[in-house]
């Protein structure tokens, strides 16, 4: 795999890597705070594409990115624990979470795990609103700006995650475990009879994808300063972590890249043109995807540009 | 004990079980018959429910009159919507299904926040305010007839599934759609007078859910998700398991909300509970087995 790296690819990517360290000094303030959100939702966007690599479609990634938001905001809030080891905790603890969840209910057909992570979502969301001593209820939690208010240093922190992401992403599927994950996507009996235990990873790339999405739900608490269970555990966040990597391009490393881009931009312009129900989009692109043009973005590239 | 308020409890978790049923029946028709969950269900009772609002709001129609509209005009938007999104997906694997129906449910929640708002609406009739008293319990007339209307429904589709030749037909489809196309029966037209009947059903239900509950652009996905839940419950796809699941789910909310502390909140979440402790335990449901 490492030699099929062409000299072109491994110059673009020094460029791209060298741009990336630079873009902080180039950007004004806002457009590094985009950068910056764009950023945290390629993670959900790739982290959510991990596991479906096994076939598994995930409605409720924002209770997974919730538990990791309040496990980082609580524990600064009870013992002042820096705010980069929360976000790491708010990881652990969501990967414990799925491995619980994930063994209980992934052995289960693929639309009772997708009901099942709604469920998991929302029944979250009401235990948090049911029980404000413990978590701040629907008032919330805050905590002070990260890193002092420094978005350089809060770009830097996420732009590291992103490529910790993106590298997993790639370990997997330069390994073997792109053959075991896609032999359950496309065929779990198969793959049961040819020695892979479906459950085992599909449990193991549902915890994969809950340790980023937990990190990135810790980094989200600390940067926004201010989480409520309504949008932390809502099923907005869902929606998003499925439809920008199956809008890119499904199983891809680029695919959820840059399917995040394209609908950051079509959800900014909405976000200053309707005040209400800008993921009308998000709608209307998964119903326009499903119908139309299946291997998203990166297949209808592939198709059109490369096969001319 | 106090069995006034046990009674009252039984009695409001029944008249609610009533509406629930009429929404689940609609999900639970597509099920069965064409093996698809819509995630827009919800979606088409909250549609029917600004329905009715409106009607009642802008021309003064009685809430309870315009349930036929509400359920004609989702009938037809349920038509269109099985016409062009579907169709083509009807072989495609369960997940894109899954997918597909969840792009139509985002679309329309949004697109009601556009329209709408995201405001609380809810409908005043003249009688709104009114109870009868039954031995020892109190009983919102408002409940009551959405509870019998509700009931009113369910027994018009057994009666439409058993006796009427396209709801038999519907029947054979979901036993086996092959065996149906050879012995004659129009499998594509059954399906798309399945999804059109469920709709309807759940314009219907909405126009219920909006005399006795709020009317927001979520309510769809608030009572799509109890919904789920019930069907769940009674085991995919199964009529007389869903008006199990019913029962129960608007038994256990009624009685939580009532002695469990701050309860009626905690009930809100009851219905998610649920799913995951039997799909974890039972994943065939409590009734009847898993289809395939």
């Amino acid at each position: 795999m490492i030699h099929s790296f062409s000299r072109a690819k491994v110059i673009f990517l020094i460029l791209l890597a060298v741009f990336l360290l630079w873009y902080p000094k180039l950007a004004d303030p806002y457009f590094l705070h985009l950068t910056v959100t764009a950023f945290l939702a390629m993670i959900l966007a790739s982290s959510w594409d991990i596991l479906a690599r096994t076939g598994q479609v995930s409605v409720g990634q924002a209770g997974l990115f919730g538990i990791g938001a309040y496990t980082a905001a609580l524990l600064y809030k009870w013992i002042h624990l820096s705010p980069v080891l929360g976000m790491f905790s708010g990881g652990i603890i969501a990967v414990m979470v799925a491995a619980f969840l994930g063994t209980l209910t992934l052995r289960l057909r693929g639309i009772y795990f997708s009901i099942t992570t709604i469920a998991f979502a929302e029944a979250l969301s009401v235990i948090w609103l049911m029980t404000p001593d413990f978590a701040g209820g629907a008032m919330g939690l805050s905590t002070p700006p990260l890193f002092g208010g420094n978005r350089e240093q809060a770009y830097y922190l996420i732009l590291a995650l992103l490529a910790l992401v993106i590298l997993t992403v790639w370990l997997i599927q330069a390994t073997r475990l792109n053959f075991a994950f896609t032999a359950i996507r496309e065929n779990e009996e198969v793959a049961n009879v040819i020695g892979i235990n479906p459950t085992r990873y599909k449990v193991l790339a549902f915890m994969i994808s809950a340790f980023f999405t937990g990190f990135a739900g810790g980094f989200y608490s600390h940067y926004n300063t201010y989480i409520i269970p309504y949008e932390v555990f809502g099923l907005g966040i869902s929606i998003a972590c499925l439809v920008m990597p199956i809008f890119g391009g499904l199983y891809t490393i680029a695919g959820p890249i840059i399917g995040t881009i394209v609908i950051k931009a079509i959800e900014e312009y909405l976000r200053v043109t309707v005040s209400y129900g800008h993921q009308i989009a998000y709608g209307l692109i998964l119903v326009v995807v499903v119908l139309f043009m299946p291997e998203g973005l990166v297949g209808l590239w592939k198709k059109t540009i490369l096969r001319r | 004990m106090d069995w006034a308020s046990f009674f009252q409890s039984f009695a409001n978790g029944l008249l609610i079980a009533g509406l629930y049923a009429a929404v689940t029946l609609g999900l639970t028709l597509v099920l069965g018959v064409m093996g698809i969950v819509n995630f827009a269900h919800g979606e088409m009772v909250m549609l029917g429910a600004y329905n009715t609002f409106w009607l009642c709001t802008l021309l003064k129609v009685d809430p309870l009159a315009s349930i036929a509209a509400s359920g004609l005009l989702l009938f037809f938007v349920g038509l269109f919507i099985y016409r062009f999104t579907i169709r083509p997906i009807l072989t495609d694997p369960p997940l894109n299904q899954l997918l597909l129906t969840l792009g139509i449910s985002i679309f329309l929640q949004n697109l009601a926040m556009i329209l709408w708002k995201t405001d609380s609406r809810s409908v005043i009739t003249s009688y709104s305010g009114m109870s009868l008293h039954l031995g020892l319990v109190h009983v919102g007339l408002t409940r009551l007839l959405t509870f019998l209307i509700a009931v009113g429904l369910t027994i018009v589709l057994v009666l439409f599934l058993y006796k009427a030749r396209s709801g038999r037909a519907m029947r054979a489809v979901s036993e086996n759609n092959t065996a149906s196309w050879l012995i004659g029966i129009n499998v594509q037209r059954t399906y798309l007078l399945a999804f059109g009947v469920a709709a309807g059903l759940a314009g219907a239900s909405g126009a219920l859910v909006s005399t006795i509950m709020y009317t927001y652009p979520m309510v769809g996905f608030k009572i799509g998700l109890k919904a789920f839940c019930i069907l769940v419950l009674g085991g995919l796809g199964n009529i007389p398991g869903a008006l199990l699941g019913s029962l129960i789910l608007g038994l256990t909310e009624s009685f939580v909300g009532t002695y469990v502390p701050e309860g009626s909140g905690w009930a809100e979440g009851i219905s998610f509970i649920l799913i995951m402790i039997i799909l974890i335990i039972k994943p065939t449901g409590l009734v009847g087995t898993r289809r395939e």
